[in-house]
């Protein structure tokens, strides 16, 4: 039983079907990609398994439970977090306390006794930004914040994390470590949905990663398959001429 | 069967006038993102100016029509986009909201002064003394004309948005303005046309409805409530809709006065807080705020110990310099503390939570009242029992707007504020016409606060503990929380708390200090009449402690006095009427440019200072621009 099901789900905005009859699924300890080029849906799909924006059609299902008609503070409580793309911080507030207020609302609704001061140490310490924990966020610059963000949402305790895009502002050997983390996290039985534009990151940490193209799953499969997928290099520079398909290989396989 | 079809045509045409004001209320929320409060006091004066120009100067109809619809209104749109809402986009609901209020008052207290009450001024009809007959009912050719324009005035709207260029770019704005922008129009200009064209609406309908409705200043000012029952109809947003709405409020307001119980004139004025509240409860579920504000910046939260140091100070020195105090001064300054108090309600709804409540006094008449009623003795009793009845009324008033967008909830707020004025407050059974009910001053066992010192230092040393405690809760969880919420709705959400549930919980404590307050505004001065608690006066509250500074104890210090010191100084310009007004609305139309107010202002001059007056290598250490201040003396 898949921890997150997406059963044939449409979006609409106006004349653009964002989403259309997309299916996927993300298991608990598993790494799954959501790619796609600019515009694919990605974020618009990420909107509708957390409830900030209704289906056209379609349901999402958690723990093969119908959770569409729940709302966005209900399907977190089940164990889904998120980060946002266009940051979702708490500019006012300090690195640190960005943190503890998500471990605080998570004692509130799950009730566990937990200390939020020592859960909010622990996920800084873990995500690397204990240095800059006292810092107002929206002073930090958008890399740091991002970090700040998955921070703030493993501060829930989720079962499920979605990251929109996470490693955008990084450098190099952050990503390095970034991807590190993320692998740490799957084995700790942590289930990801990872939306991410750097195909090296996703490459490297995803286990099974899904195509998105125009609204519509194009393929599915292993990193290895979704590199050699002629569908996917096609989609992936728009266009279907051979030699643009196979500079999107190179790009795909890392050169 | 008769009297029914006159009071179905009148509606009709009081109803197409209304349709008029209220479309221009939409096309400018529509382009700019901003609600124009100020809608109706825009049509108000500008009718005002056109009796200037044709009545008084006696400059023909059409002429004076053509100056006032065609050059004037524009102009003035124009103008007031140009100078205060474009430093507002990306605001925040509540900063928008207190220019357009500003605006309003600003209008208001201008008309007053140019136009000085108790000399009749008569708008005259348009082919006055003309009429013809249908179904064996009179009409008269104004009313035809208000029903013909109307229609005109939908077509051409309609032409406007689907046929033409810059229509279509007033229609894209408000989706999306960076694709506006990418597609060669540009948003500024366009903004600009919809505040013009809507100011002209506005007129129009000001000019249509005088000769209707009186040509006076406060009935047309208030006509914005009339269009945001119409508007709320097609969600602010659907033109046909807001037509709809329109007639039916005019339709309902006839038949008040047709076939409603003897008190008709509140029922009648009330009757669009209905219809908002009504139109609310079927409302969809509004989408997450998501994306940042701009705008102001949180200030600095002090420690416990500062602030309780500063607190205590500032009951030192106001205990020291109110023993130099005239009675009056007392009276003054205390009731400055008590509305402070008030302003301290807003600090924690609105500088902490950021939802905006434009019927504070409401909440503090609730208090007064139920304090001067039941508790005549002044048992400390009495203040909880008002702080939960207070609280009570906070969360009903709060109810059907929570799941809205935040300037929904502001919007109803006002509406509830006008609607307890006209339903409540004027009740016989409650302060009564020019009535007044006399409200006991608080005792605690052994203490006495009779004396007018005594009452003084009371409210005082009660302004400086709700000052540490709001810093305390401010510091604690629930305060990150509410900072978490207004700084994203969306990331609260998706970390697992019902946001409906904090934003009841803060707008029932806020409308409980209110309701204190209003007990020990009341104790001051020994009694309260309805006038003291009318909405009008919350909307300059409101204002005063923007202007003081949203998101700080101090600023509700600074506004409270601000507040209480204007009428004061009002009293030394004598051709000025309305001071309160006309000060504090100005003062207010700014804050698009000063979010933070007075404070806000203080602290970036202090902070400037500092790194002149710092050299290198010295720690700085953080500004603390929330201490409770003395008071300047
Ligand atoms: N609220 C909205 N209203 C109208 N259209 C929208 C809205 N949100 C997204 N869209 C449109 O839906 C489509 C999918 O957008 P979405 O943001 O989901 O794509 P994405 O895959 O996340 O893209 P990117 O990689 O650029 O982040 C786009 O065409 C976008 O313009
Ligand atoms: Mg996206």
């Amino acid at each position: 039983m898949p921890l997150l099901q997406v059963d044939e789900v449409s979006v609409r905005f106006g004349g653009v079907m964002a989403n259309q009859g997309v299916n996927l699924h993300a298991d608990a300890g598993r790494i799954t990609g959501l790619i796609g080029p600019n515009g694919a849906g990605k974020t618009t799909m990420f909107n509708v398994i957390t409830g900030l924006q209704d289906p056209t059609e379609g349901r999402v299902l958690v723990d093969d439970k119908d959770v569409t008609a729940l709302k966005p503070h209900k399907r977190a409580r089940l164990g889904l977090a998120r980060t946002f793309q266009r940051l979702e911080v708490f500019g006012s507030l300090s690195a640190r306390d960005n943190v503890l207020v998500a471990a605080e609302i998570r004692k509130r609704w799950a009730r566990d006794g937990s200390d939020p001061k020592a859960v909010a140490e622990e996920v800084l310490e873990r995500v690397g930004i204990t240095h800059v924990a006292g810092e107002r966020v929206d002073a930090m610059p958008t890399g740091m914040a991002r970090l700040v963000e998955l921070a703030r949402a493993l501060a829930a305790r989720p079962r499920l994390l979605l990251l929109d895009e996470p490693g955008s502002g990084l450098d190099e050997s952050e990503t390095e470590a970034f991807g590190g983390l993320l692998l740490d996290l799957a084995r700790e039985g942590l289930g990801m949905l990872l939306v991410e534009h750097d195909v090296d990151l996703v490459m490297r940490v995803c286990d099974l990663i899904f195509v998105l193209d125009f609204g519509r799953i194009i393929a599915v499969g292993t990193p290895t398959e979704i590199q050699h997928n002629p569908d996917v290099q096609a989609a992936y520079l728009g266009a279907e001429d051979p030699d643009d398909a196979d500079h999107a290989a190179e790009e795909l396989t890392h050169s | 069967m008769h009297d029914f079809l006159r009071y179905t045509v009148l509606g009709l045409v009081v109803g197409s006038g209304y349709a008029v004001a209220a479309s221009g209320l939409v096309v400018t929320y529509q382009t700019s993102g901003i609600f124009n409060f100020a809608h109706g006091a825009i049509g108000m004066f500008m009718a005002f100016v056109y009796w200037k120009i044709h009545v008084d100067m006696g400059v023909p109809t059409l002429l004076a029509l053509a100056l006032v619809l065609l050059v004037l209104a524009p102009l003035l749109g124009a103008l007031i986009e140009r100078t205060m809402m474009r430093s507002l986009y990306g605001a925040s609901t509540g900063a928008a909201l207190v220019v357009t209020v500003g605006l309003m008052l600003t209008l208001l207290g201008a008309a007053y002064s140019f136009w000085p009450q108790g000399t009749a001024r008569i708008l005259p009809e348009f082919f006055a003394g003309s009429q013809f007959k249908l179904f064996g009912l009179v009409i008269t050719y104004h009313q035809a004309t208000v029903v013909v324009v109307a229609a005109l005035v939908a077509l051409f709207l309609r032409l406007l948005f689907y046929r033409t260029r810059i229509g279509t770019a007033m229609r894209a704005v408000v989706d999306d303005p960076e694709l506006l922008a990418m597609n060669g129009a540009n948003p500024k200009r366009v903004g600009q046309a919809s505040w013009a064209l809507g100011a002209s609406l506005a007129s129009l309908a000001g000019i249509l409805l005088a000769p209707l409705v009186n040509l006076e200043v406060l009935i047309l000012t208030l006509l914005v409530l009339n269009c945001l029952a119409a508007a709320m109809l097609g969600r602010l947003k659907s033109l046909p809709l807001t037509f709809l709405g329109a007639i039916l409020v005019a339709l309902g307001e006839n038949y008040i006065v047709g076939y409603g119980p003897g008190n008709v004139g509140s029922y009648r004025g009330a009757l669009p807080s209905i219809f908002l509240l009504l139109v609310l409860l079927f409302l969809p579920q509004a989408r997450l705020k998501s994306g940042r504000l701009v705008g102001a910046r949180a200030p600095r939260v002090p420690t416990l110990r500062q602030s309780v140091i500063s607190a205590g100070v500032f009951v030192v020195v106001g205990m020291l310099l109110s023993g130099q105090m005239s009675r009056s001064d007392l009276a003054t300054y205390g009731g400055g503390l008590a509305v402070g108090l008030i302003m301290l309600s807003l600090v924690l709804l609105t500088g902490y939570g950021g939802q905006v409540s434009l019927c504070q006094l409401t909440f503090a008449g609730i208090g007064a009242f139920v304090m001067g009623r039941y508790f005549t003795g002044g048992s400390m009793l009495g203040l909880v029992v008002v702080a939960i009845v207070a609280g009570l009324a906070g969360f009903l008033v709060s109810l059907p707007a929570l799941r809205l967008q935040g300037l929904y909830l502001a919007l109803t707020t006002f509406a509830v504020g006008r609607g307890v004025d006209l339903l409540f407050f004027s009740n016989s059974h409650v302060f009564g016409y020019g009535g007044q009910l006399a409200v006991p001053r608080v005792k605690l066992p052994g203490l006495s606060f009779q004396g007018d010192r005594a009452f003084f230092i009371l409210l005082l040393v009660t302004f400086a503990g709700a000052g540490v405690l709001l810093l305390a809760l401010r510091r604690g969880p629930f305060g990150r929380q509410l900072a978490a919420q207004s700084d994203s709705e969306a990331a609260c959400a998706t970390l697992g708390l019902s946001l409906v549930a904090t934003k009841a919980i803060v707008f029932a404590l806020s409308a409980s200090i209110a309701g204190v307050a209003g007990a020990l505004y009341g104790g001051l001065r020994g009694g309260v009449t309805q006038n003291d608690f009318l909405v009008l006066v919350s909307l300059a509250v409101a204002l005063s402690v923007y202007v003081g500074g949203i998101n700080t104890v101090t600023g509700a210090l600074i506004g409270g006095v601000f507040f209480a010191v204007l009428p004061t100084i009002g009293a030394h310009f004598p051709k000025l009427a309305q001071t309160q007004y006309l000060g504090t609305g100005m003062a207010a139309a700014l804050i698009g440019r000063f979010p933070n107010g007075i404070v806000g202002l203080i602290s970036n001059g202090v902070d400037r200072a500092r790194r002149q007056f710092a050299g290198a290598g010295i720690h700085e250490r953080a500004m603390e621009v929330d201490g409770l201040a003395a008071p300047a003396s």
